[in-house]
């Protein structure tokens, strides 16, 4: 398992690097850290060389690239130009707790939420709660996450205030001064988050356990004599486990990179936010930092899912 | 609740009568059987009516309608009126002409996003099915880098170059969006190239371009128009996400999107702004879901058999 581990990583390994420098590439052809001395009165010729000197812009892309790889690696991450030339490490873990701080509760949520209607859409199919847990679910797909996040606003910053007086949740911004501020200001951004993943989760679990359920290995448990609590338990949930590992994987991913809509709408200080603002304010290295950040846990949940494939299923063997 | 959702299991009378006739009966065609297998989704028919009732409106409606761009400062910020019916915006356009001009470019943008990237990815997929080895990996390599690449962020650094026209939107999209398409028509490649007409004709001296275009392409027709299908509504989300960030589609044009943006800031006074044409767009995407489902289970020949 070590060694499968290992030659994985290997094999990832090109497929990083590759992702880094398209992006890199596309990335520096659009960005023009220039573009907002054009417009500056008072920047000197000075000014304008220190730029072209900072991201290198006299050279090939492959060249500013590889330079850049090379301070990443050894843990320089470049300066914000757009915060006052603050180092970029300081700022992107500041900003990645935030984005955490969202994310972790949705993955949670998302975990014990996507299973469990999942499970019991499944086990109950064409039941009322089938029916109410699918017509959700088609309502979560067809919803993009902006209209549901401002849907969220207008029901909890409108709507609840006006006819009942009072406002549960924040609707923008980030509190942490206790607990209870906290859960107030997480719920609606969390929810958001949640909606359009959970609704995928759920449909995709219920279609996975809807097989296992006809399982030879099913009916044989039954035949045996396996009491239906152990058969659902032991036989259906271990198994079911397998695909919802591959959703977990794919969520851990899209919340961490997908949260730009999100933290837009409720004006959360964490990645996705930043990684709009770095943009159009052309900061190269604060946009890289976080792209590549991304990149890299994408192939990381990719890979722990894979591992975890084994674990769960005896079947599947890594030599 | 009950009626809402389609019963696979509730097989269609006329169907079994056919059968219970026998030989005696003619056999259907393969595109009655799909239509019969289609129909019995009411969802999927409701969907299709709400669809072409939207399109006929889009299209038109702004015959009908005043000019989506006509700037008139005196009427701006309007609640619903006669003469405007959804009110108007902060420059005092109509909104109702806006939205049907929206609703107009945000269906084309999503047509044209699901074609080309259903093109892009039976063309990949096709390839690397039919030819495997080197040009299998090599395909699969550019999927794997391409799926590690966040594709709101990359839509994001793009949309600010290229994402002011419509045609340049939908290219954009199709670029990030033809992955699943590509597995999908690699693995149904590598069954059918196995199977006994291709071989025939390969056996004939057909050249591998015209085995694919004629004898491939063509069976993949089914699942290809289910990926169109779903791909539309994946295409009008990512296209009123990015109109959303306002990377889209420039002023004075506009999209569903667009007009949800340009309504965000005034959602404390008018939500019916951003309601209206969100709700638009849920419907377009959930007919379009429907209908993609039941186009699933009318091209698939196995899911007659019940």
């Amino acid at each position: 398992m070590f060694i499968f581990a290992l030659r994985r990583l290997f094999a990832a390994i090109p497929v990083f690097l590759v992702a880094t420098f398209a992006t890199f590439w596309g990335t520096s052809e659009v960005v023009d850290p220039t573009d907002n001395l054009a417009t500056c009165q008072n920047c000197s010729q000075a000014a304008y060389d220190r730029i072209i000197e900072l991201y290198e812009l006299d050279k090939p892309v492959p060249a500013r690239y590889a330079s850049w790889l090379g301070d990443f690696a050894t843990g320089d991450m470049g300066s914000a130009t757009s915060q006052g030339e603050r180092p970029v490490s300081e700022i992107f873990w500041e900003r990645g707790r935030n984005t955490l701080l969202l994310a972790l509760p949705a993955f949670g949520l998302l975990m014990i939420l996507g299973t469990a209607t999942g499970i019991y859409s499944a086990l109950r199919q064409y039941s009322k709660g089938d029916y109410a847990i699918t017509s959700i679910s088609y309502l979560g797909l067809a919803m993009p996450t902006f209209f549901f996040g401002l849907l969220l606003q207008v029901v909890f910053a409108i709507w609840v205030p006006k006819y009942l007086g009072i406002k549960p949740f924040w609707s923008s911004g980030m509190h942490l001064e206790s607990p209870l501020q906290f859960v107030r200001s997480v719920t609606l951004p969390v929810m958001t988050l949640m909606f359009v993943l959970l609704a995928g989760d759920s449909r995709f679990i219920r279609a996975a356990v809807l097989d296992i359920k006809s399982a030879d290995y099913i009916r044989t448990a039954r035949a045996k004599g396996v009491s239906e609590r152990k058969v659902i338990s032991k036989h259906l949930f271990r198994n079911a486990m397998i695909p919802a590992v591959t959703v977990w994987s794919l969520n851990a991913s899209a919340l961490l990179g997908g949260s730009i809509i999100t933290e837009t709408i409720f004006s959360w200080p964490g990645f996705g936010r930043l990684v709009i603002d770095a943009l159009f304010a052309g900061d190269l290295d604060l946009t890289m930092a976080i792209v590549f950040a991304i990149i890299f846990l994408v192939i990381m949940f990719n890979l722990l899912a894979d591992l975890l494939y084994g674990v769960l299923d005896p079947r599947i063997r890594y030599d | 609740m009950t009626d809402l959702i389609a019963r696979p299991e509730a097989n269609d009378d006329a169907v079994d009568a056919g059968d219970a006739l026998g030989l005696s009966e003619k056999p259907e065609s393969l595109g009655r059987q799909a239509w019969d297998r289609f129909r019995r989704h009411r969802l999927a028919i409701v969907g299709s009516v709400l669809l072409v009732l939207l399109a006929i409106s889009f299209w038109v409606g702004p015959y009908f309608a005043q000019d989506f761009d006509e700037i008139d400062v005196l009427q701006r910020s309007q609640g619903p009126s006669r003469a405007h019916l959804f009110g108007t915006d902060d420059l005092g356009r109509d909104l109702l002409a806006r939205t049907l001009r929206g609703g107009q470019y945000s269906l084309r943008i999503a047509i044209l996003t699901a074609v080309i990237a259903t093109s892009i990815g039976t063309l990949f997929g096709a390839i690397a099915g039919y030819f495997g080895g080197v040009v299998d990996s090599l395909v699969n390599f550019l999927v794997n880098v391409l799926l590690t690449i966040p594709l709101l962020m990359v839509l994001v650094i793009f949309g600010r170059q290229f994402g002011s026209r419509p045609n340049t939107v939908a290219i954009l999209i199709a670029m990030l969006a033809w992955l699943r398409a590509a597995r999908l028509v690699r693995a149904q490649v590598l069954q059918l190239k196995e199977m006994e007409f291709v071989q025939a004709a390969r056996a004939a001296g057909a050249k591998s371009g015209r085995i694919i275009m004629r004898h491939l392409i063509p069976n993949l027709v089914g699942i290809l128009l289910v990926e169109i299908t779903l791909l539309a509504g994946t295409a009008i989300i990512l296209e009123s996400t990015l109109s959303f960030l306002s990377l889209g589609v420039q002023p004075p044009d506009t999209t569903l999107g667009t007009l949800i943006a340009e309504a965000k800031g005034s959602i404390d006074t008018r939500p019916s702004r951003v309601l209206i044409p969100g709700a638009i767009v849920t419907i377009i995407i959930l007919s379009i879901n429907f209908i993609g489902d039941a186009l699933r289970d009318a091209v698939d020949p196995k899911s007659g058999i019940e």
